[in-house]
């Protein structure tokens, strides 16, 4: 068993420093920067000294208590969830300190610990009930109660039931210690205090009245006498190393009811609970359950360093970048509350959401090829964001989802296809940031250039064909009489000195080709993307013609046609 | 009167002020903002892309409203416009409000039209009212010009917006003059800002921005009042970045913080220095220019305004 957990920690510490290794040397990187990994570990030490050395150790303090023990931000926003969470983590952690590091541990932070004696015996029960029922709020929430469109990936599953495993088979291996003859007869021979068999029979069968013992020599109804009379030699012999055992109330309850069925598996049940613990330890550092390690320093950080402020060097931006990714959990907490939450019934695109976004980000950062379709469908979830930051402000583990998701984005913009979604007003708060100008420049023009390449242009044709009067889905342009008010009034025509030229065709021409059913030259003239929407047009004509919905109707129509890759 | 307060994506990150000062200004006269964290995206950002897209989220969030039996305040004009624009989408297409009800069932919602949608000015000027703002008023400015640019979709189209008078309107007149500040007739007060091409074409976006920002300079506008977020952004922070190199900065001041200052509410509270285009220059200035709030004689002001032009 030694050589077991030996080799679970000789894969856990290279696991560990695996992990740890990514924080410095992976990452999402900005295209054309790339600081090697020992920059970007002294950028990290230098960060670390500097707080340090600054008046914000006291910001660290207070962060690591509300924060990071306490879960502060997961309290604001979802009690049921911050119940499940403190009652796993409280529980889990009492549990290691108290019982699973060893008794030195034990002994350390509880003086006079001793396993079978109370308050221990009790205690050990109170933790591992809290781990169940934290467990069982967290798996009926992930069945029932999940964020909505959130979905549970099997690692998720796996966490919860790793976890409950090593409760389970915990108190299966005590049950089985309580009702075992072997452990009984084992114990009695080397601590207790036995003169004879006939007094070791009072014992075993005052064990089994009253402490849950199965055993194979006496049997129910116990002779009262016998009983009387272990008690006596308990009270001498046992009772000063051992509680009754009523008082593990979780095991004994369930040794009375299933004992017979485990009373000779006890060290089954240890081999089994040592086997899925030194598992556990194994598996730590290559699931979500690192977040353990990455949340703790991710939420300091973030209490430090908040996210509205640019990071210090593109070194110090990858570092948290590679923390953040190793500290989600994929809670759903993000997606809860995304602005754009409803665009997912629109587009049925999970990248949508940022908790997934988060999950395959993980991939990419890690270096895991992933599928040009897959990526394309990434760069629109990533684009059809509202850069409202309340992912950044929510995420309990503090991630900077908002420097994550602008990053990769232009990461992706720059090696991917073209995005049509970038002619949305969700450019709008990218412009108005001015990070990435020239990455966002470089994104349009390719958009830009396959906008040209997708529709004919009035210049490209040698005649023009009268057909029947276009459809756009708002036929209102029929009741033009040509009166150019619209042209007249528009602001951005008179912008130019020739408009027609920067245009290609002016707002009473669109109209005009759509009454000889050209469809095409108007979707294909950059007057739809310079519209400015601010409906003077429309307001200003006098017919109805409801100019400025056209053209957004044309704008749907030509991205569209973008994306599928088709002409009008 | 309770309310559920609508802020969209932009101000709570980006202009915090905004809310914080409409909120300050509200309590004076007992009105009640809720906040509700359930509200998403209005569906503006996506219009360009997919109109239908665009439609639901405004219906999502207007039926949260009905749920809680709250009518929603606006501030922003594209949330406000987008949200009127799907309740008449919705009144004559019974097939897509059925269509999107089966989808809103899902997280126990419906969409019947209940809820009002009311513009912050709207709240002001139609339920509280001018008369009972200028009862509130602790101070009158004195000599205050301000180029009130209403923003494109607050007063266009008007059959969906239902807002004002959309070529002579008439309430950000009556709610600025009530504080004794002038509202300007200027060139670009019914006109677009730019913001709306902005990151799709900046060069358009700036152009527009500029034009604003010289006609009410000319106007003789000491500040600028956008009602509109996105108006809001384009003055306030794109103009530092793309206002031409001979331009001076125009300052400026959202309506709540110049009501504001009148009802006595604290500086710090309405956040005008968290407008990145106020300086403390700005402020003192301001507070210089408070007078007592008693109206002056017409006379007396045409006189001054002529002195002045």
């Amino acid at each position: 068993m030694k050589i077991l957990f030996g080799i679970a920690f000789i894969i856990f510490l290279v696991g560990l420093f695996l992990r740890i290794y990514e924080w410095f040397g992976k990452g999402i990187r900005h295209p054309g920067e790339a600081p090697p990994p020992f920059e970007r570990f002294t950028a990290a030490g230098k960060g670390l000294i500097t707080t340090l050395l600054s008046g914000k150790i006291f910001q660290v303090v207070t962060t690591f208590f509300t924060d990071v023990l306490f879960q502060k931000r997961l309290l604001s926003k979802n009690i049921m969830r911050w119940v499940a969470h403190t009652l796993i983590f409280s529980g889990f952690i009492l549990l290691l300190f108290m019982h699973g590091l060893g008794s030195g541990v034990s002994e350390f932070f509880f003086s006079g610990y001793y396993s079978t004696l109370q308050p221990y015996l009790s205690l050990r029960n109170l933790f591992a009930l809290m781990v169940l029922v934290g467990i069982c709020i967290a798996a009926y929430r992930r069945l029932r109660d999940k964020p909505r469109r959130v979905k549970s990936l099997s690692g998720d599953w796996a966490a919860l039931f790793f976890v409950g495993a090593i409760i389970i088979s915990g108190i299966l291996l005590e049950s089985s210690k309580i009702s075992s003859p072997s452990e009984f007869a084992r114990m009695v021979e080397e601590y207790g205090d036995v003169a004879d068999e006939e007094e070791t029979l009072a014992l075993e069968t005052y064990w089994a009245a009253e402490h849950g013992l199965v055993s194979g020599r006496v049997a129910r109804p116990y002779n009262s006498d016998l009983v009387e009379q272990g008690r006596e030699i308990s009270s001498y012999s046992c009772a000063e190393c051992h509680a009754p055992t009523s008082g593990a109330f979780v095991s004994y309850s369930l040794a009375a009811v299933i004992g017979p069925l485990i009373s000779a598996g006890s060290s089954f049940f240890l081999y089994l609970h040592l086997l899925i613990c030194a598992a556990f330890l194994a598996w730590l550092p290559f699931s979500k359950m690192f977040h353990v390690v990455a949340v703790p320093i991710s939420l300091l950080m973030n209490g430090v360093l908040g996210f509205k402020e640019p990071a210090q060097s593109g070194a110090s931006a990858l570092n948290r970048q590679m923390i953040g990714l190793s500290a989600c959990t994929h809670c759903g907490s993000c997606s809860e509350l995304c602005s754009s939450l409803t665009f997912y019934e629109s587009f049925q695109n999970d990248f949508i959401l940022p908790s997934e976004k988060v999950q395959l980000l993980k991939k990419i950062a890690g270096g895991t090829s992933v599928a040009q379709e897959t990526l394309q469908h990434l760069q629109k979830g990533l684009y059809i964001c509202t850069s409202c930051d309340r992912c950044s402000t929510v995420c309990p583990s503090g991630i900077n989802l908002r420097e994550l998701f602008t990053t990769s984005r232009y990461h992706l913009l720059a090696t991917g296809s073209p995005e049509p979604a970038i002619l949305s007003h969700f450019s709008f708060p990218l412009a108005l940031a001015q990070n990435f100008i020239d990455d966002h420049k470089k994104a349009l023009k390719k958009v830009e250039q396959l906008f040209k390449e997708s529709f004919k242009k009035l210049s490209d044709m040698t005649t023009l064909t009268l057909a029947r009067p276009a459809d756009v889905g708002n036929n209102s342009y029929q009741s033009c009489y040509s009166c150019q008010r619209c042209t007249n009034i528009c602001p951005v025509v008179r912008l130019y000195d020739r408009p027609q030229e920067a245009l290609d065709m002016l707002p009473h021409q669109i109209i005009f080709s759509l009454g000889i059913g050209n469809k095409e030259i108007a979707t294909g003239s950059r007057m739809i993307w310079s519209c400015s929407t601010c409906y003077l047009c429309q307001e200003h004509c006098p017919n109805g013609v409801e100019l400025t919905d056209i053209f957004y109707s044309l704008k749907n129509g030509a991205i569209r046609t973008m994306e599928t890759g088709g002409n009008a | 009167m309770k309310l559920a307060f609508f802020q969209g994506c932009n101000i709570p990150i980006r202009i915090e002020q905004y809310a914080l000062s409409a909120q300050a200004v509200l309590e004076k006269f007992a009105v009640e903002l809720v906040e509700v964290p359930e509200f998403t995206c209005c569906g503006y950002p996506v219009r360009n892309v997919d109109e239908k897209a665009y439609v639901l989220p405004s219906v999502r969030n207007m039926a949260i409203a009905e749920k809680k039996g709250l009518d929603i305040m606006v501030i922003c004009n594209c949330c406000f416009a987008s949200l009127q624009k799907a309740k008449s989408v919705l009144y004559r297409d019974p097939g897509l409000k059925d269509e999107i009800n089966a989808l809103l069932a899902e997280e126990d919602l419906h969409y019947e039209g209940d809820a009002n949608v009311k513009h912050f000015l709207s709240v002001l000027h139609e339920d509280i009212g001018i008369e009972a703002i200028k009862k509130q008023l602790v101070h009158r400015y004195t000599d205050l010009n301000l180029s009130v640019i209403h923003g494109c979709h607050v007063l266009r189209p008007r059959e969906i917006t239902g807002f004002d008078d959309s070529f002579v309107p008439q309430i950000t007149d009556a709610l600025v003059n009530a504080t004794g500040a002038v509202s300007l007739d200027w060139q670009g007060k019914l006109e677009c800002c730019g913001a709306a091409l902005a990151g799709l074409n900046d060069e358009l976006a700036g152009s527009l921005l500029n034009e604003k920002v010289a006609g009410a300079l000319r106007a003789g506008a000491d500040y600028i009042t956008p009602i509109c977020s996105y108006c809001h952004l384009q003055f306030d922070t794109a103009q530092q970045t793309m206002r031409s190199a001979d331009s001076p900065l125009l300052p400026v001041l959202l309506y709540p913080q110049v009501l504001g200052l009148v009802l006595g509410i604290d500086e710090k509270l309405l956040g005008i220095d968290r407008n990145s285009t106020i300086a403390g220059e700005h402020l003192s200035a301001l507070r210089s220019l408070l007078g007592p709030p008693v109206e002056e004689k017409k006379k007396k002001r045409k006189k001054a305004a002529a002195a002045k032009s």
